[in-house]
């Protein structure tokens, strides 16, 4: 029993660090009709731009709000100077432009911090607390609140501000929202830095877990994936859930299917992802749409 | 008569085919043993390219996981010559099994949209590499296999044919069929309706074309293809492991399609040629900056040169002619085979998405 506790809560630790990834990518896809495959390396370069800064003696939380700000803008840039040009476009093409940028990126870093790990400093203690059996961390206590605060904050800019209607305009229609007056380029840039901003809290979650590595975030994007596919792309509550279930089933599978082991978790979205799909291909959570000729 | 023209009269092209088959065929025998091997190199990955280009350029679904393909085909190829199978049950094994596999996942994958299949692909790798370290025993774990097979005959030894010509040689072969089979299938009956689904899903479901097998269809053509590239991988490189079919070399596989020119047989030829020879070149500059530099060399030609650099004849040609005043001569003559990505339907893009 407590093991089982203990898993399921690093778990849902794990996998809220997959939802931040998959808002990220499911709010880019809502703005553009895209999906970034670069949002893993940007969430690395704003962790190393917060390790960075820890080095020259900027203590942790400030460090990480600056890399948080510096995520937004580097979003909003990414968006008005490189990815314009190819939204609203072939869709392949606009994929490529962005495995390019997740090249790019990675080797930036690559090339100016070295591909060696760097420890990077907790921003919660690993002190843990006994619960049901099990002892669970600060650090997933924090990560998931962290989550969940951002979940809800996002939640209530989207349906509570003027703001989030904007973001829903453009994201539903373009057009119309560009005719009545929204500055529909503006509202891009902010959407991809909101998505941005998400992408540098799950960097700065998931460093000290990982250390700080150039590739550190490949694999949680193929989790991030796996929820956007399994949460389907139009619902940010079913991505989060789906982040959740994966991270705490792939968590169980690795220790109670001897086969699975903790090697080769990483196939249980994707399992879970055929069976999904066989009965419903549109994802658990998104709407079937009917396509016009 | 232009060059064009000249180009297209039949006698000339049959002693262009002689002139290319002959200078292959003297090719191995005069030059430098390191040229031959990065030569069988570029041929390995040109097919590689090749199998990509069926499925993402000409049929428009992107995938992250051709190198699955390959590295499946490679550790077919290793297992079958380790266990003294014979040669050529082997190279059909070496592609009928990624086919099969390759069907299999596309049956589920192509039910998604086109964002989804890359999506799902992107598995493909980062599933494949600890799997091949967990069945050990059939793939030598993370030391992989190395299989020697690819030697000189006694009989070429004899001419004398070296081991790194007689596998050039083997390489131009087999490369040679699959661009020839390849060029005839998109240029048919598949490669139009290829072209349709790509173009627009739904017109293409209107016309009595299904997407769905077309999709299915050009994803097992990929994967027996890549399968192909996988076995010649082994003659070639004769060593394979986990690392072989990892996700920056699906990546880098990628890339050097998109170089090269999408939906073009001579840009898979080019890509393969990227992928052998940029890392080498970028390696000298500085190791470090390896990834960056291929990263912002894709991203220019995506800005520049968005049909790859296959298109640049075309596209000077293009920026001539319009400062000559003749802008009708730019014309596409095979628009199948070289459809513009300029061109690609802005109206399909949000249908496509929706269906994810």
């Amino acid at each position: 029993m407590g093991t089982f506790v203990q898993l399921f809560v690093d778990g849902l630790s794990t996998g809220s660090i997959y939802a931040a990834l998959a808002l990220a990518l499911v709010l880019v896809n809502q703005s553009t009709g895209m999906v970034n495959f670069a949002q893993g390396g940007m969430a690395v370069l704003s962790a190393y731009i917060a390790w960075w800064l820890t080095t020259l003696g900027v203590p942790l939380i400030v460090a990480i709000l600056i890399s948080v700000a510096a995520s937004f803008v580097m979003g909003a840039l990414i968006e008005r100077y490189l990815m314009r040009r190819f939204e609203r476009g072939d869709p392949d093409t606009a994929i490529v432009v962005t495995i390019g940028l997740l090249t790019l990126i990675t080797g930036l870093c690559g090339w100016l911090w070295t591909y060696n790990n760097k420890q990077f400093a907790s921003l919660f203690s690993l002190d843990t607390v006994p619960f049901l059996g099990a002892s669970i961390s600060l650090r997933s206590i924090g990560t998931f609140a962290v989550i969940l605060v951002m979940m809800l904050l996002l939640q209530a800019l989207f349906l509570g501000t003027k703001l989030g209607l904007a973001l829903r305009a453009v994201a539903i229609n373009p057009q119309s929202a560009a005719f009545s007056g929204l500055p529909v380029g503006r509202l891009l840039m902010i959407g991809w830095g909101l998505a941005a901003v998400l992408g540098a809290v799950a960097g700065a979650l998931v460093a000290p877990q990982l250390t700080l590595t150039p590739g550190m975030m490949d694999n949680a994007l193929v989790y991030a994936l796996a929820a956007v596919i399994l949460g389907g792309l139009s619902s940010p509550f079913g991505v989060v859930i789906a982040a959740w279930l994966i991270g705490v089933l792939e968590n169980l599978a690795a220790v109670y299917v001897p086969f699975i082991g903790y090697d080769l978790k990483v196939a249980v979205p994707f399992i879970l992802i055929f069976v999904v799909l066989v009965v419903r291909p549109q994802g658990l959570f998104g709407r079937k749409s009917v396509v016009r000729v | 008569m232009s060059v064009t023209s000249f180009m297209r009269t039949p006698w000339v092209r049959w002693v262009a085919v002689a002139v290319v088959v002959v200078l292959l065929a003297v090719m191995p025998l005069v030059l430098p043993e390191f040229a031959n091997q990065t030569i069988a190199r570029i041929g390995v990955f040109a097919v590689a390219v090749l199998g990509l280009n069926v499925l993402m350029g000409y049929t428009g679904q992107v995938s992250l996981g051709q190198i699955f393909f390959v590295g499946l085909g490679a550790y077919v190829t290793a297992y079958g010559v380790t266990h003294e199978w014979n040669i050529l049950i082997t190279f059909l094994l070496s592609f009928l099994i990624p086919a099969i596999v390759g069907l299999i996942i596309a049956l589920a994958a192509a039910r998604l949209g086109g964002l989804a299949i890359a999506m799902i692909t992107l598995a493909l790798p980062i599933v494949g590499v600890p799997l091949a370290k967990r069945l050990g025993e059939i793939t030598g774990g993370s030391q992989g296999l190395s299989a020697r097979f690819s030697g000189a005959p006694e009989w070429a030894q004899a001419v004398p044919v070296y081991d790194d010509q007689w596998q050039l040689y083997v390489v131009l072969l087999i490369t040679a069929i699959v661009f020839l089979l390849t060029r005839n299938l998109v240029r048919g009956r598949y490669g139009r309706a290829f072209a349709i689904v790509k173009g627009n899903e739904s017109v293409a479901s209107s016309m009595g074309i299904s997407p769905y097998w077309y999709k299915v269809i050009a994803f097992t053509v990929a994967s027996l293809i890549g399968g192909v590239a996988g076995f010649l991988y082994m003659v070639v490189i004769q060593y394979t492991s986990p690392e072989t079919m990892s996700f920056g070399h699906s990546i880098t596989l990628l890339a050097s399609m998109v170089i090269g020119g999408a939906a073009s047989i001579v840009g898979s030829l080019i890509g393969g040629a990227y992928y052998v020879l940029v890392p080498q070149l970028t390696n000298i500059v500085d190791p470090n900056s390896t990834a960056l530099l291929q990263g912002a060399i894709l991203l220019i030609v995506l800005f520049v040169l968005p049909g790859g650099i296959v298109s640049l004849p075309r596209v000077i040609h293009r920026l001539l002619s319009r400062g000559r005043g003749g802008a009708g001569r730019a014309q596409q003559t095979t628009p199948i085979a070289e459809p513009n990505p300029a061109a690609a339907s802005e109206g399909t893009t949000t249908e496509r998405q929706d269906q994810a």
